[in-house]
């Protein structure tokens, strides 16, 4: 049974908003990559595991726990990366940071340092005068630093350099071979393929497929069967084209690329 | 039921409000205390009977002869109502529905922290900052009038117990809409706007005549300083009714907050 499970949520906003009918879960030791265009649903859907929402109809739970009953259960060991990122403005890094930790009660012994060291932040400054990837490296400090064994990440590297993208990505694959839980919602593919085992994807508040990362790229590849004139030229093009030869016929395979796959689905159509 | 490091926070961002509130209540207080001289209360007295209407939307009487009743005329009538009352509507909404409008609401809730425990932490703020204020006027009071033959403590203490139920109720409806809306202008309308229309409803009862059927319609009425002085059970009265339906708006604002959902 899956640690984060969704079962036939619903919550309609009323035109065409909201999240209808979603459902997957996400197993223990797994990385769930969830994709959807801007107003599909994510953040709504990850509200719910949240516990801010509370399910119209259907069902949230994680680890056994109701996500809106249990919420405070479920924290205890969930890391949250928001959305959208606001703290208290009055505070610099480093206090919140202090704050978070004596507020969860958590002891010294937490990763906040390493992490610190691990995104080359340094959390003196006032939040307030923070860019975008600075707040981002702060939330990503919060939601790590108490070694959570369940990770919800609402588009977690946006305003993140290159390099600190691909040092997050790291962190995420150290993570889930350490064997935790990972939903990770995302607009950036290659971190999705390269840390997830499945992928999900929503649009207009449905899921239009679920299914693993390796599944979803065999589904997509597409086999043509070309006739040459001579034996000769048909070795040589399978050779080129890296295809398999079979007398005067040699069939070659493409792959779209993940984004193709996704933006497919984005534009409302499918494969099949 | 309570996170201490939140407290602690919270009390921590009271205090530079806590400061200048405290400053305005010490010059008033103490100007107006030091005016005091039952041969000048004539004057006040002439005043009032000149321009009974205005003066007394304001709480004053001419039955300031006494240094208590002097105070109730002119500090418990507006001063020492309004400037609390503006205190719990600032601290108020900043307590619960700023966080929630910015979303930093998230911070303290993608914790193991129940909502119910982060909203009881806030109003144990908000009570905790209308304590101080009141004891804090009681002290400056005290100080003002401290030599003064007429110094009565045990009715003075009444007196701000009373105020005190009165502001904690204030302080509920301020938190209670805090709680219920989730955008601060809606938060400030509601909790700046019931104290304050129901303050000038009781200004315009005060007026008498037929206004006066107008005090049915306030929760002021139910603070009355001159029967408090007087030792009146109806004052006390009241109080338990102000202090009763304080409790409630606070469990009612913790209990929908602790339901409602967030869009945070």
């Amino acid at each position: 049974m899956g640690v984060i499970l969704i079962e036939n949520l619903v919550r309609d906003y009323g035109g065409g908003k909201g999240v209808f009918d979603v459902s997957f879960q996400v197993k223990r030791g797994e990385a769930f990559g969830f994709l959807g265009p801007n107003g599909a649903g994510k953040t709504t859907t990850i509200r719910h595991l949240m516990g801010f929402l509370k399910a119209k109809s259907g069902k949230c739970s994680i680890d056994g726990f109701d996500c809106w009953k249990e919420s405070d259960k479920i924290q205890a060991k969930l890391g949250y990366i928001p959305g959208e990122i606001s703290f208290f403005d009055d505070m610099s890094g480093t206090e919140f940071l202090k704050f978070i930790t004596k507020y969860r009660k958590l002891g010294a012994d937490n990763y906040q340092r390493d992490l610190l060291e691990r995104f080359d932040f340094n959390p003196s400054g006032k939040i307030k005068k923070m860019s975008k990837g600075m707040k981002q490296k702060l939330s990503i400090v919060a939601a790590f630093m108490h070694n959570p064994d369940i990770l919800i990440l609402d588009e977690p590297t946006s305003g993140l350099d290159p390099l600190m993208q691909s040092r997050f990505v790291d962190l995420v694959a150290e993570e889930k071979k350490r064997g935790k839980t990972i939903l990770m919602s995302s607009h950036i593919f290659e971190e999705v393929e390269r840390t997830c085992d499945q992928i999900g994807i929503i649009q207009k508040g449905k899921m239009v497929v679920v299914d693993s990362t390796a599944a979803l790229r065999e589904r997509h590849i597409r086999r043509y069967t070309v006739t040459l004139d001579n034996k000769a030229s048909a070795e040589s093009f399978a050779r080129d084209f890296d295809g398999i030869c079979n007398g005067l016929e040699v069939t070659v395979k493409t792959k779209q690329s993940l984004e193709e796959i996704f933006m497919d689905y984005y534009g409302g159509k499918k494969y099949d | 039921m309570i996170n201490m490091t939140l407290y602690r926070r919270e009390i921590k961002g009271s205090i530079k409000l806590m400061i200048i509130f405290c400053a305005v209540i010490a010059m008033y207080v103490s100007i107006i205390i030091s005016m005091y001289d039952p041969e000048m209360t004539k004057t006040l007295v002439s005043f009032i009977e000149v321009m009974p209407e205005l003066m007394a939307s304001v709480g004053m009487k001419p039955n300031a002869s006494s240094l208590l009743g002097f105070m109730v005329s002119y500090l418990y009538g507006f001063i020492l109502l309004v400037f609390p009352m503006v205190f719990c509507i600032l601290r108020g909404n900043s307590l619960i529905a700023k966080y929630v409008e910015k979303g930093s609401m998230v911070s303290l809730l993608a914790a193991p922290i129940k909502r119910r425990t982060v909203a009881f932490t806030q109003m144990a703020v908000l009570v905790s900052d209308i304590f101080f204020l009141i004891f804090y006027t009681t002290i400056v009071e005290l100080l003002s009038i401290a030599g003064n033959s007429e110094l009565k403590v045990v009715e003075l203490i009444m007196l701000n117990i009373g105020l005190l139920c009165l502001h904690l109720f204030i302080g509920g409806i301020c938190f209670l809409f805090s709680c219920i809306c989730s955008d601060v202008k809606y938060s400030i309308a509601f909790g700046a706007g019931i104290p304050t229309f129901m303050y000038i409803v009781q200004m315009l009862a005060n007026v008498g005549g037929k206004a006066e059927k107008l005090k049915y319609f306030t929760f002021f009425t139910l603070f009355t300083p001159d029967n408090i002085i007087e030792g009146d059970g109806s004052a006390i009265v009241g109080m338990m009714m102000l202090l009763v339906g304080a409790i409630v708006l606070y469990i009612l604002g913790i209990a929908i907050f602790d339901k409602k959902d967030l869009y945070i």
